[in-house]
């Protein structure tokens, strides 16, 4: 079920918007998906690595936020430096992540949220609550270079997922988190420092965090702190719909295109047929209900809280 | 045993009440810090009077989580009822008239219940069900308002001014938080949720029907924030905003841990939150007085969360699963 599943949803789903409108998988139809997929998969791709540890990570969305507001405020000062800037202050979030869950024992979720809070609340700090504009050519042209007639952001959300079920599926690295996912203890007593890799897959969504919102603001122009205000749920739901199940030590990076396909074409098919943003939420809040259920491996679990 | 004399008895209560609160330390802290700083903006009545109507606003959301907290699970869908409640209120005021109020309370104790039996039955780890009920309540609001914000009028008398000062929330809230606490502490369900929290497995091995227990713990948790909603709706001029603010989602959050009550569960609730909610306000206040920008307060939330939870979590050996 498991592996079927994402597979039949998406076609599914492909197959029901297309028969209310024929017409949306055109060129601009297509072009409008890619742009709501790209950035999408660059951040999902880092919060798999995450959830197949077992673990979770509500900063993702709250950092690609910051690191789009780095890259907009400081461009006329750093230039194309704040790409680094504003990487390294993602990964260095990530690695506090990493530490408040890993050494200092926080649960994850209670971690993230926290730092997500604080990163919300430096967000607004620097951004003071306008929008900014992004009027940087080169930088812009990061996502928005027409490359065989698609922006150039799909290419690097496809090289990110690539590279992502490389790392997952054929490195030590992969194969670690997936043993920390599927067996914390067993992966201990194995002689797998679940510490170390622990931060350092926290340090890894940060990073893929702070990609997507470097590209996202070089694909939209501009943002403000109101962006991307209700996306964690579709983000956690497109994880978990691609099958990398929420007690960890399944799916990956692969899945996760599955996912984001369903979900940002359900995005764009709500869009379509009228449904407004509120509806949409609903939908999302019960499709990750609907999937954490059917993905949980109930077998591992005793104790839930 | 020696009776202690009563020259010594005073500080023994303090310091007892220092031991099983450290909070307290912190509160009257920053109670010294601030009147000092801002003596002419802090002491004033008006002041003061604000601090206790935010205390009231905090205390009515965080009261239900606290109870759910104590099992070792979490309740994120407060603001949700509170917001969904709101505005079936207006939905169903042409038809039910006054008694429309009256869904508020209906919604919270349904909706704890649903989420109760999901958690229990299905095993979804209850942050992320709560959370997603969140989302789901905060779309329907939407869906139903049509996005903007509505307006209910006919309840002002629940917190019409009586006593000048002393927001007549705070009359309506000290019952509440009486029974909640009350609860916790003197009968069986508050010991069998305890027990829960401590170890659920040794909980179920004493022949605790834990499932029941939590379902009971989402319900009433739902219950007090569907009654606590009634009256911060009111509190808040009879409206709900449409759209969702992580700040209001975490203070209740905030002020659970501060009070001593660790995610763990198994020790703190209800009458810890109270100073824990106390302290925060004052926090608040005190930071909204000062010269500080207006955007660190949610900074310094976020870091006092992650703290607070530091702090709590100390006690903790051996591998975290989540």
């Amino acid at each position: 079920m498991n592996n079927i599943g994402p597979i039949i949803a998406a076609i599914a789903i492909i197959g029901v918007f297309q028969l209310i409108n024929p017409t949306f998988l055109r060129y601009q139809g297509i072009i409008t998906l890619v742009y709501a997929m790209s950035y999408f998969l660059i951040a999902a791709c880092g919060l798999t690595f995450v959830i197949m540890m077992g673990s979770f990570d509500f900063s993702v969305l709250s950092l690609l936020k910051l690191a789009a507001l780095i890259c907009v405020l400081y461009i006329d000062k750093f230039g194309l430096l704040v790409i680094p800037l504003a990487l390294s202050i993602c990964v260095g979030f990530g690695f506090i992540n990493g530490l408040l869950f890993a050494k200092l024992k926080v649960p994850s979720f209670m971690a993230t949220l926290g730092i997500s809070v604080v990163v919300e609340g430096i967000s607004l700090y620097l951004s003071k609550g306008f929008l900014h504009i992004m009027n940087d050519r080169t930088f812009r042209s990061l996502s928005v270079t027409f490359i065989a007639g698609i922006p150039s952001i799909f290419y690097w959300a496809i090289g990110v997922w690539m590279l992502c079920t490389f790392i997952a599926i054929w490195t030590p690295f992969g194969r670690r988190i997936y043993a920390v996912g599927g067996n914390p203890i067993g992966a201990m007593l194995s002689g797998i420092n679940v510490e170390s890799n622990r931060i350092y897959v926290f340090m890894l969504s940060g990073f893929f965090a702070g990609l997507a919102g470097i590209l996202y603001m070089a694909q939209f122009g501009g943002g403000s702190i109101e962006m991307g205000a209700d996306m964690t749920i579709p983000l956690f739901a497109s994880v978990v719909a691609g099958g990398t199940a929420l007690t960890g030590g399944v799916g990956g990076p692969h899945r996760t295109l599955l996912g984001v396909i369903i979900i940002t074409w359900i995005q764009a098919g709500l869009l379509m047929i009228g449904a407004g943003r509120s509806i949409q939420m609903v939908i999302f809040g019960l499709i990750a209900i609907v999937m954490g259920i059917s993905t949980i491996d109930r077998r591992r679990i005793k104790i839930i809280k | 045993m020696k009776i202690p004399n009563k020259k010594k008895l005073i500080p023994l209560i303090i310091i007892q009440t220092i031991k099983i609160y450290p909070v307290t330390l912190f509160l009257f802290a920053l109670l010294v810090i601030f009147s000092s700083l801002y003596p002419e903006k802090f002491l004033t009545p008006l002041n003061l009077s604000t601090i206790l109507r935010q205390f009231v606003s905090l205390m009515l959301f965080a009261l239900g989580p606290s109870i759910v907290v104590v099992t070792g699970s979490l309740d994120l869908s407060y603001v949700g009822i509170w917001m969904l409640g709101g505005i079936l209120v207006w939905l169903l005021m042409p038809t039910l008239g006054m008694f429309s109020i009256l869904v508020i309370p209906l919604l919270g104790l349904a909706t704890g219940f649903i989420v109760g039996v999901i958690q229990a039955k299905a095993k979804i780890p209850s942050f992320i069900l709560t959370l997603s009920v969140l989302v789901i309540y905060c779309g329907l609001t939407g869906t139903i308002s049509g996005g903007i914000s509505r307006s209910v009028r006919g309840y002002e008398f629940i917190t019409a001014r009586l006593i000048p000062y002393i927001p007549t929330a705070l009359l309506w809230t000290v019952p509440i938080i009486i029974a909640a606490v009350f609860i916790m502490k003197y009968t069986k369900i508050g010991i069998y949720l305890y027990a829960i929290g401590s170890n659920e497995e040794g909980a179920r091995l004493a022949g605790i029907n834990v499932d029941k227990y939590k379902i009971l713990a989402f319900t009433i948790s739902g219950l007090f924030t569907g009654i606590g909603s009634v009256i911060y709706f009111q509190h808040q001029g009879g409206a709900v905003p449409v759209v969702l603010n992580l700040n209001t989602m975490v203070w209740p959050l905030v002020a659970i841990v501060l009070g001593g009550t660790p995610l763990t569960g198994g020790s703190g609730g209800p009458q810890k939150t109270i100073l824990g909610a106390l302290t925060f306000t004052v926090l608040c206040r005190g930071l909204t007085l000062s010269f500080l920008d207006p955007t660190m307060i949610q900074l310094i939330t976020g870091l006092l969360l992650i703290a607070s939870i530091v702090a709590s979590s100390r006690g903790s050996k051996g591998i975290t699963v989540l």
